[in-house]
């Protein structure tokens, strides 16, 4: 949501509050911004002063020819990316950190410029992610060209790593599902939810892809009587257009503690409630420390992942190079019983 | 309402391992089912029957001692036990390099080793003494004169699998046993050690245990039950090679096999008692997670090898 507001508003500094955060959704999807915008220059050209002059128009470059230069290396050590198997028990792992809000991924992208986005990518394969997120923002000028060569960059250089193709560009989704290959899992839609992107279900279901689907629709889902009334209606819709239940990743949507902490269990409750189903989740666990200090969000993070964990949440967008989160993660998938214990279990 | 036969058929398979070289080689597992689950898929590779042979000359019923007649050295009765029609390899067992015991040297385990080679054109399987420093000696030695043959070793154990793995499976390319006795989790935890060190997870056997029926059997097979759900179901990689289970040195030292029929007369022959034990061990282990057993008496190599050919 950051990024698709950084994007149209290239010159200013973006800064999402808790309360705010609440809005957000409304606030695009009734191009609140855009009005908000225009109001803002207007002001500033009847000020007459040569304040703010309009952004010149994104230099639109064609995206290069992929080329594989042998495995990457991290510390002399190749980065193969381990193969997943779709059936497999265990808690699948997405990693958030190539998205276009960082300025390093963001300038990558403009640029067409591999090794920012290889970097990533081979550290979050390295720290054992399953899936690897891939934002583009919306990329309103380029974005199937974009999304193309990033699927196909990540895929040639990391053994067909399975992705989840995250933006509000349906174009650009489609054109990566086009280019993806499907060896360790299906490609993700990134993500619908019961509002105004209800249709990337569709998407989803015309492209056999697996969708999250966040529950809310305006803003976030008073209580979880609401929640589940946006699941079983995006499960309709899901199931409706021949979709098998296992490709909707329900979201219960992760809340930040501070300033919502009394909502916590509220979110774990949807869990059970969708784990009570045998329908599979998701959602980006990390929220739920946001504004808290560094050194405390790894500790939040793997308590959260660990509660979620044993009320049946299936996986997560988190930062793999977490490692304590990584090590909870596997430590319940022993505790559940989806992995057999062996001594080295944290190094598999 | 009709019934809908729903086969139990994993995305997960056990990995093929291919012993011996030429149109006698074997392979070991592959199958994407539960053991001898032929009605859920067909079975890519039936289960493999071995048998045992001793340097120790010494046998434990006068049936074996009757098959083995006039062969005085190890590689003659190798030679004897691999003409046996039914028999897929033959594993060779230098009981007397046992420090302890007869401490047979190295170099003279390596020369049997050798004259077995000469005239076994089965696949050969190695096993030592256990006695974990002379074996790791033996192996890498043995291994070494018999490149090219592709055998495998038994076995890598928590105390000497470095000296084995590299030793073995990695100076030679042999393939490595993995030996841990019914304990599921140090049999992955070995296969990781081992594939940590260098050795191509595709290129390890293992053996987690045996025992004979009566004797803390229920834990062999269920380790052997779960050993086979987590690299099927849960698509375990790390326990994905096939189980290779020495079953006649477990039952023909049971007194249920031993004991002469002038001690217990109501026990009945004690030849057919020995059969009998190690054919019910066998054939337990092989509907649990077993790809191959290693049977000493041809008699009950010949039983299993009818059992196999029926459910197959």
């Amino acid at each position: 949501m950051k990024g698709e507001i950084q994007d149209k508003l290239p010159d200013w500094s973006v800064i999402v509050g808790t309360t705010e955060a609440v809005q957000l959704v409304k606030y695009l999807r009734d191009e609140e911004w855009k009005k908000s915008y225009v109001d803002k220059s207007a002001a500033a050209s009847s000020a007459g002063a040569a304040a703010e002059p309009a952004p010149a128009p994104k230099k639109v470059i064609p995206a290069p020819p992929i080329v594989v230069n042998g495995p990457y290396m991290i510390d002399d050590k190749p980065v193969t990316y381990k193969g997943h198997d779709p059936n497999a028990q265990t808690f699948v792992t997405i990693g958030e950190r190539i998205h276009c809000i960082s300025p390093v991924i963001r300038k990558a992208m403009d640029n067409y410029d591999e090794a920012p986005i290889l970097k990533r990518a081979a550290e979050q394969i390295a720290a054992g992610a399953t899936y690897l997120d891939l934002n583009i923002g919306p990329a309103e000028s380029n974005g199937p060209e974009l999304m193309t060569w990033a699927v196909q960059l990540l895929q040639q250089n990391f053994n067909n790593v399975p992705l989840a193709l995250d933006t509000a560009n349906m174009a650009a989704i489609e054109a990566g599902i086009k280019v993806y290959n499907r060896t360790n899992g299906k490609p993700i839609v990134n993500s619908a939810d019961a509002g105004s992107r209800i249709d990337f279900i569709n998407l989803a279901a015309a492209n056999d892809a697996i969708v999250f689907a966040l529950c809310s629709a305006d803003g976030i889902a008073k209580d979880n009587e609401e929640r589940m009334m946006h699941c079983h209606n995006m499960l309709e819709r899901g199931l409706h257009l021949g979709m098998d239940s296992d490709d909707l990743w329900f979201d219960p949507l992760f809340l930040v503690i501070k300033g919502m902490q009394d909502k916590q269990m509220d979110v774990l409750n949807a869990i059970k409630a969708f784990s009570d189903e045998g329908l599979k989740s998701t959602g980006g666990l990390s929220n739920n420390s946001n504004g808290m200090p560094k050194h405390i969000r790894p500790i939040m993070d793997s308590a959260m992942v660990a509660m979620c964990m044993m009320q049946g949440l299936t996986s997560a967008i988190v930062n793999p190079n977490d490692l304590r989160l990584m090590e909870t993660i596997k430590s319940c998938d022993i505790i559940k019983n989806n992995n057999l214990y062996a001594d080295s279990y944290l190094e598999l | 309402m009709p019934f809908a036969k729903k086969p139990q058929v994993f995305s997960a398979k056990i990995n093929e391992l291919t012993l011996g070289t030429g149109d006698k080689a074997t392979t070991l597992g592959g199958q994407n089912v539960f053991n001898l689950y032929a009605f859920d898929a067909p079975i890519a590779n039936r289960p493999k029957l071995g048998i045992d042979v001793s340097d120790d000359p010494e046998q434990p019923s006068e049936g074996l001692k009757e098959f083995y007649a006039g062969c005085d050295t190890l590689a003659a009765r190798a030679k004897k036990a691999a003409e046996l029609e039914n028999v897929d390899f033959v594993c060779i067992r230098f009981d007397l390099a046992d420090p302890n015991g007869a401490n047979k040297s190295v170099e003279d385990c390596v020369a049997d080793a050798k004259a077995v080679a000469e005239v076994v054109d089965k696949p050969i399987v190695v096993a030592g003494c256990k006695n974990t420093d002379k074996d790791s000696d033996l192996f890498a030695k043995v291994s070494e004169a018999l490149q090219g043959k592709n055998i495998l070793v038994l076995s890598a154990k928590e105390e000497d699998y470095k000296a084995v793995a590299a030793g073995a499976g990695m100076a030679y390319g042999q393939k490595v046993g993995a030996e841990s006795a019914v304990d599921i989790n140090l049999a992955k935890q070995l296969n990781v050690l081992i594939t940590q060190m260098g050795v191509s997870g595709q290129n390890i056997a293992m053996n987690i245990g045996s025992a004979a029926a009566g004797y803390g059997f229920e834990y062999v097979v269920s380790t052997l039950e779960r050993v086979k759900a987590a690299a099927l179901s849960q698509n375990d990689n790390t326990l994905q090679m096939p189980i290779i289970t020495p079953v006649g040195i477990e039952t023909w030292g049971v007194k249920e096999s031993t004991a002469p029929e002038e001690e217990n007369p109501g026990w009945g022959s004690a030849e057919e008692r020995g059969i009998d034990m190690e054919v019910e061990t066998a054939t337990a282990c092989l509907a649990y997670g077993s790809d191959a057993v290693i049977l000493k008496h041809p008699a009950s190599i010949d039983t299993l090898a009818r059992l196999v050919a029926a459910l197959m």
